[in-house]
């Protein structure tokens, strides 16, 4: 006990040790670049909202250093030296210095008004499109589910089949994954058909919430392609957590190619090798996994973008007869009633379109890789991957849903097809 | 000296004999004692004990979710439990730990510094105090239900809520409980605001008010106004579930941003009102330890008043991206920037108080430095959410989750942490080792800082809150296995903390009169405080009136015997009666929200039309709670008269008349 | 304070508090004013809807029966008076009339419960308004139903005080008790005023 009241030189080096030890391992090793940093930016909106955090960060910083240095030189100048200091007559009891009081007030207000300007000018910046881009701005609308996110674009017409099996043009959708023209800026707007989620993609723009009863709007732009990371940013319930997206900007030419290879309906493959032979025994190759595994290779994570290019190149190796099977299973086991895939006559309208389901670099919702192994995990046990979600719950769990080894390898199989 | 007796026990000429049911308990030890004490002191020591029992439910929780965090791809918690973990943490210590113990002080603390013998209400206080622990149980009764504990965050943003999105009982508890909470706090505030304003000792002007008193009144003022406006957004809610009204039913054209609007106008207020007493509590210690006053009194106090002020008018920055608008948004991020201002000015008051003074650093000082130091990053990093671009980017992040535990852990708890240290010896007659307390300190603000500062970068680098798993490739392992180590370090310290206490309690060394050689009223009493409180009801002469009347002994000894004569002559120090019926009505209400939130809807084959177990419990709790409240006004609210002896014991033969013979 | 009272208790001055104030008239305003934001947020709830009716809601002009609420509206009122004459009564301890003060009060606040039973009844089964079926009804059942809850606890209140004044135990002293029963009364009677104003008038204009 004495220990501590005598002041010792000892307890003001433990004090210094004690502050270092708690700042030292975490100032070194941030890694700065991760996919969702803010300290990344790659678009204007972002880079706008940067600037005000490091005007406020450096005000901030200022304001600690130089109350903080007051307070400390106060806590070592002033403290008393022994138990003679303690007893001693106590120090002037002053009351306050109104001089002091209000020239520290009207320090605490010009800080502000430094932080308050550039605020403002972002908040109507970030807000929408500048007035002179607007007729470039491409126009998209994402809408929440629990919990995927659903992306239609207003501005181009895909040829499908309505109810009544009746060609007619329609907005063509996808899921996930979010395709932009780089350079451009881009309109978002923003939906939800059940809770509140949020949109964020922190290295292109800060993030809005999809609210029920409510028309939000996001803008956003791409300085160069790339491929960015998303993530549903308000709890949305048990799988708020797994409710990602991604965003891929591409130069104008290749999103055009894109687009005109998104409005084609499903692609079939040629039944000329029909009849091959029996089904090859693949499903005895799917490896396992354990619940919240990584769903990424780190081959994938070295260049995203290329992965996703790779994903939009034919299929090797595909077993038609086998992905007939799958097409047919799609139907009788109830998964047309919630997906569509355009051209094969499916149009549910419940979960993710599926119609180029195989170009996408991601399934559910940007938690796994798109390949075989993963696609076979995630339809094997939905709810591993992603719990209480609709398929499992609604799909599998309400109409009794059950898949054999083989029907999961035909389905594999039929899904991967659809490039 | 007229104004010394309350009319309260004022006497009533000849009464009737007194039914059964309205005999008074007086029972002074055992249960009884406790079930139906009206002894602020006493009912302090409830809340504080009910407080720190449900710190150790929330702090396993948080340990259990950092447990789960510590390494990508976990798979220690399920999602469902991690969301019943992460609402249940907050909901805990927000309305289960930190409030209680602000209660804790105020009821134990603030009358004995404006020299009060018991609060303006002491049957309502008690009330308080039950309802209180009714709403505590029915939020954790989920725990040991099929539907599990409440899941959908502690702000329970609807249409989450809504019976389509979450179906069992978990909401409706959570919904249930919070309202009960706010019924205790509405009360015990509307207690305190009455006791503050009307029972000054003589001289104890508002402008002599300590501090913590005066946070004390900010405090409730912000309570009574603010919880109205959750009262409201928990009844719509509960009526959409229980009755299928379309207050958030999306479908019928309900509007969930009015859930965040209502929630919110309460929330920011809540804020204040857990920091606020802390504020009170460093306002207290420093100048003790420091051995000078208050730096700026007026201005400290004026500052508490407008930081509850401008409190109702920034609820829209935790709604910076919901969409608002440009204007909007502009408006409330200038309006939160300028509630840095009084904030900034406490900071700037307490060094002034440190500067030219004799710090002793005792335990309580430390912690209350350590306050000053992890306030100060708080509140530097809320001013820099008020920037709404930037916000875009924190909000909903771990920066915003590393913000409001300095906060509300550097703020709050750490001041409660002084505060619990500080009066200890009032409170127990018993001296906290220094040792012991200097250790608890440094684990808890190393502990504390190594999990919370990784946190800021943790969100600046993309990491959502509310997640249970997260991915090995986004560079966020280091900082969240740091947090995770960290959160270790705090517990061990806020164990070691509470066991020195415990210890302390019970073999503690007993201390002498003002151990910290203090400033204020409540220290000039003995250790522990006798019920009556004051011998003598003090005549009050300056600010620090304490610190005065060490300084003019004879002028005040002079005094307290005129005013002991004149109090004699009156009959006698005036004490109120105890009551069961706070007890009772508390119980009526329990069983009337069980039969709300947790009996289910009645089988309509079996029960035609409305009636069912659920309204037959709830009709049943109800009844309780009226007949209770009936006997409550009718056993009126009289007291008796006690008589001291010199040593300040009671006389026996006085024991128990009725007042006003 | 009154030449004639001169020989009485003060009632507007309570010696033995700081303030002068009475501690249950203390509470009872501070009470009020938490309870001015409780409806202030509710009325604040049926005016942000009335602005954003969902396609479908029925025009409120429609439904509503202005004579009948106004009828109520001026009983409420009258109540207010009587009340306040209850208060003059007990403050002058004239038990007699104070009792009957209580009585009509009470009488008028049931009228108007009836007239609010009448009118949720009317709009249920006749104009088919209910609590489930649009925003509109959602509001204004809870506003008012709330606000009938309230005029009930009064009623329940102000029943207890004219059976307990048959006790012998209430006397002038105890003045205090009635008027902020009193006050309650009245908060209650002015908040209608305004769900009057917000909720009938306003579709009037």
């Amino acid at each position: 006990m004495r220990l501590f009241h005598t002041f010792t030189p000892l307890s003001q080096i433990t004090r210094c040790a004690a502050v270092l030890a708690a700042v030292l391992p975490l100032s070194g090793c941030f890694w700065f670049d991760g996919p969702q940093s803010t300290f990344d930016p790659n678009g204007p909106v972002a880079r706008h909202q940067m600037d005000v955090f490091y005007v406020t960060c450096w005000v901030a910083l200022f304001i600690f250093v130089v109350v903080g240095s007051v307070l400390a030189y106060a806590m070592v100048k002033f403290r008393a030296r022994g138990e003679g200091d303690l007893h001693a007559e106590p120090p002037e009891q002053g009351h306050g210095n109104p001089v002091v009081e209000m020239s520290l007030i009207g320090a605490s207000v010009l800080a502000l008004v430094v932080i308050a300007v550039p605020t403002l000018r972002e908040i109507w910046y970030t807000y929408e499109v500048p007035v002179e881009e607007k007729a470039n701005a491409y126009e998209v609308t994402a809408t929440g589910y629990q919990w995927w996110f659903k992306f239609d674009y207003p501005a181009e017409t895909a040829q499908t089949l309505d109810a009544t099996a009746k060609a007619v043009g329609a907005p063509f959708s996808t899921a996930n994954e979010l395709v932009i023209p780089a350079g451009r800026p881009v309109h978002i707007n923003l939906r939800t058909v059940d809770v509140i989620h949020s949109f964020w993609i922190p290295k292109l723009a800060g993030k809005v919430d999809m609210m029920p009863n409510r028309g939000n709007h996001l803008w956003v732009q791409a300085d160069k392609p790339g491929y960015f990371w998303g993530q549903c940013a308000e709890f949305c319930g048990e799988s708020h957590a797994v409710m990602r997206f991604r965003v891929i900007a591409l130069g104008p030419r290749e999103f055009n190619d894109w687009v005109n290879a998104q409005m084609a309906p499903a692609h079939r493959v040629a039944a000329a090798a029909a009849g091959a032979g029996a089904p090859k025994a693949q499903f005895a190759a799917y490896r396992t996994f354990s619940r919240n595994e990584a769903g990424f290779t780190e081959k994938f994570d070295r260049s995203p973008l290329d992965s996703w290019r790779a994903q939009q190149l034919p299929g090797k190796d595909e077993d038609p007869a086998l992905i007939a099977r799958g097409r047919e299973l799609f139907s009788s086991k109830t998964c047309a009633s919630c997906h569509t895939i355009r051209g094969d006559g499916y149009i549910g309208v419940v979960g993710p379109e599926l119609t180029h389901v195989g170009a996408r670099s991601t399934i559910a919702a940007g938690l796994l890789e798109n390949n075989r192994d993963e696609l076979h995990r995630w339809i094997h046990a939905p709810n591993e991957v992603k719990p209480g979600n609709t398929m499992w719950v609604k799909g599998y769990l309400a109409n009794n849903i059950k898949l054999t080894l083989e029907d999961e390898d035909a389905l594999v199989n039929y899904l991967e097809s659809l490039k | 000296m007229e104004a010394l007796a309350k009319t309260d026990f004022l006497a009533k000429d000849d009464l009737p004999e007194k039914p059964f049911v309205l005999w008074r308990p007086t029972a002074k030890t055992g249960l009884m004692s406790w079930l139906t004490t009206v002894d602020h002191k006493r009912i302090g020591f409830l809340y504080g004990i009910s407080g720190l029992f449900f710190f150790i439910f929330g702090g396993i929780e948080a340990l259990l979710i950092r447990i789960q965090l510590a390494v990508p791809n976990n798979t220690f918690l399920t999602s469902a439990q991690y969301s019943e973990m992460f609402t249940m943490h907050g909901t805990t210590m927000i309305f289960l730990v930190v409030m209680p113990i602000g209660a804790a002080f105020f009821n134990f603390i603030m009358p004995l510094q404006i020299g009060a013998r018991d609060v303006a209400f002491p049957r309502l206080n008690a009330f308080s105090f039950w309802t209180f622990l009714v709403g505590a149980i029915i939020v954790n009764l989920g725990w040991f239900m099929k539907g599990g504990a409440p899941d959908a965050g502690w702000f329970g943003y609807a249409p989450l809520t809504t019976r389509t999105f979450s179906p069992t009982h978990a909401i409706d508890m959570w919904v249930m409980g919070l309202q009960l909470l706010g019924v205790a706090s509405i009360a015990a505030a509307l207690n305190f605001i009455v006791t503050i304003i009307n029972l000054r000792a003589p001289g104890m002007t508002m402008m002599r008010l300590p501090v913590f008193t005066w946070m004390t009144l900010f405090t409730s003022f912000l309570i009574i106004l603010s919880f109205p406006a959750i009262t409201i957004a928990l009844i719509e809610i509960m009526m959409d579930r229980l009755f299928g009204t379309n207050f958030f039913e999306v479908s019928n054209g309900g509007l969930p941003i009015l859930w965040q609007h209502l929630f919110w106008i309460f929330g920011h207020p809540e804020v204040y009102i857990l920091i606020l007493p802390a504020m009170g509590i460093i306002s207290e210690i420093l100048p003790t330890f420091a051995r000078k006053p208050l730096f700026g009194y007026p201005v400290v106090v004026f500052s508490g008043a407008s930081i509850g002020f401008l409190g109702f008018g920034v609820w829209s920055h935790h709604m910076f991206t919901t969409g608002m608008g440009t204007t909007a948004t502009a408006a409330f991020a200038l309006m939160t920037m300028a509630i840095a201002v009084p904030t900034g000015v406490k900071i700037f008051n307490w060094i002034g108080t440190l500067w030219g003074g004799h710090l002793s650093m005792r335990t309580p000082m430390m912690f209350a430095l350590g306050f000053l130091w992890m306030f100060m990053i708080g509140g530097l990093s809320g001013v820099m959410h008020a920037a709404a671009p930037a916000d875009a980017q924190q909000h909903g992040s771990y920066f915003i989750v590393a913000h409001f535990h300095y906060v509300l852990i550097g703020g709050s708890l750490f001041a409660l942490f002084a505060g619990i240290h500080y009066w200890f010896p009032l409170m127990f007659g018993r001296r906290v080792s220094e040792f012991w307390g200097k250790l608890a300190f440094w684990l808890v603000f190393v502990g504390f800082n190594v999990t919370f500062f990784p946190m800021h970068f943790l969100g600046l680098e993309g990491m959502p809150r509310r997640t249970f798993t997260y991915d090995a490739n986004m560079g966020w392992n280091t900082g969240n296995f740091w947090s995770t180590v960290g959160a270790f370090i705090l517990a061990i310290g806020v164990a070691v903390y509470f066991l020195t206490m415990i210890y302390t309690y019970f073999r503690g060394a007993r201390t002498t009169r003002d151990p910290w050689d203090a400033r204020t009223l409540e220290w000039s009493l003995p250790n522990p405080p006798p019920e009556y409180n004051f011998r003598v009801l003090p005549t009050v002469h300056a600010r620090d009136d304490w610190w005065y009347e060490k300084r003019h002994t004879q002028e005040i000894a002079r005094e307290a015997a005129e005013h002991a004569r004149a109090e004699d002559a009156h009959g006698g120090i005036h004490m109120p009666f105890q009551s069961i019926y706070p007890f009772c009505a508390s119980v009526g209400i329990l069983i009337g929200a069980i039969g709300v939130a947790v009996v289910d809807p009645a089988n309509p084959a079996q029960y035609p039309g409305f009636w069912g177990p659920k309204i037959a419990v709830t009709i049943l709790g109800g009844a309780i709670m009226f007949v209770s409240v009936v006997l409550w006004s009718l056993e009126g609210n009289e007291g008796y008269h006690i008589h001291l002896n010199e040593d300040g014991s009671i006389k026996d033969d006085a024991g128990h008349a009725p007042a006003g013979h | 304070m009154s030449s004639t009272a001169a020989a009485t208790l003060n009632h507007h001055h309570d010696p033995t508090t700081s303030t002068g104030i009475a501690n249950k008239k203390l509470l009872m305003w501070a009470f009020l004013a938490s309870d001015c934001m409780f409806f202030g947020c509710l009325i604040s709830t049926h005016l942000i809807y009335r602005l954003h009716p969902p396609p479908g809601t029925p025009p409120a002009r429609e439904v509503f029966s202005i004579e009948l609420t106004s009828f109520s509206t001026f009983i409420l009122l009258m109540s207010s008076l009587m009340m306040a004459l209850a208060v003059n009564a007990i403050q002058k301890g004239n038990l007699k009339s104070l009792r009957w003060s209580l009585l009509t009060t009470i009488f008028f606040g049931c009228i108007f419960l009836g007239c609010q039973v009448y009118e949720f009844r009317n709009f249920v089964f006749e104009k088919h308004l209910t609590i489930t079926n649009s925003i509109l009804g959602t509001t204004f059942f809870t506003l008012t139903g709330t606000h009938g809850l309230h005029v009930l606890i009064g009623v329940i209140w102000l029943s207890g005080m004219l059976l307990y004044s048959f006790t012998g135990r209430l006397t002038e002293k105890d003045s205090i008790d009635v008027e902020s029963m009193g006050l309650y009364w009245h908060f209650v009677d002015i908040v209608w005023i305004v769900i009057f104003t917000a909720v009938y008038l306003l579709e009037y204009i």
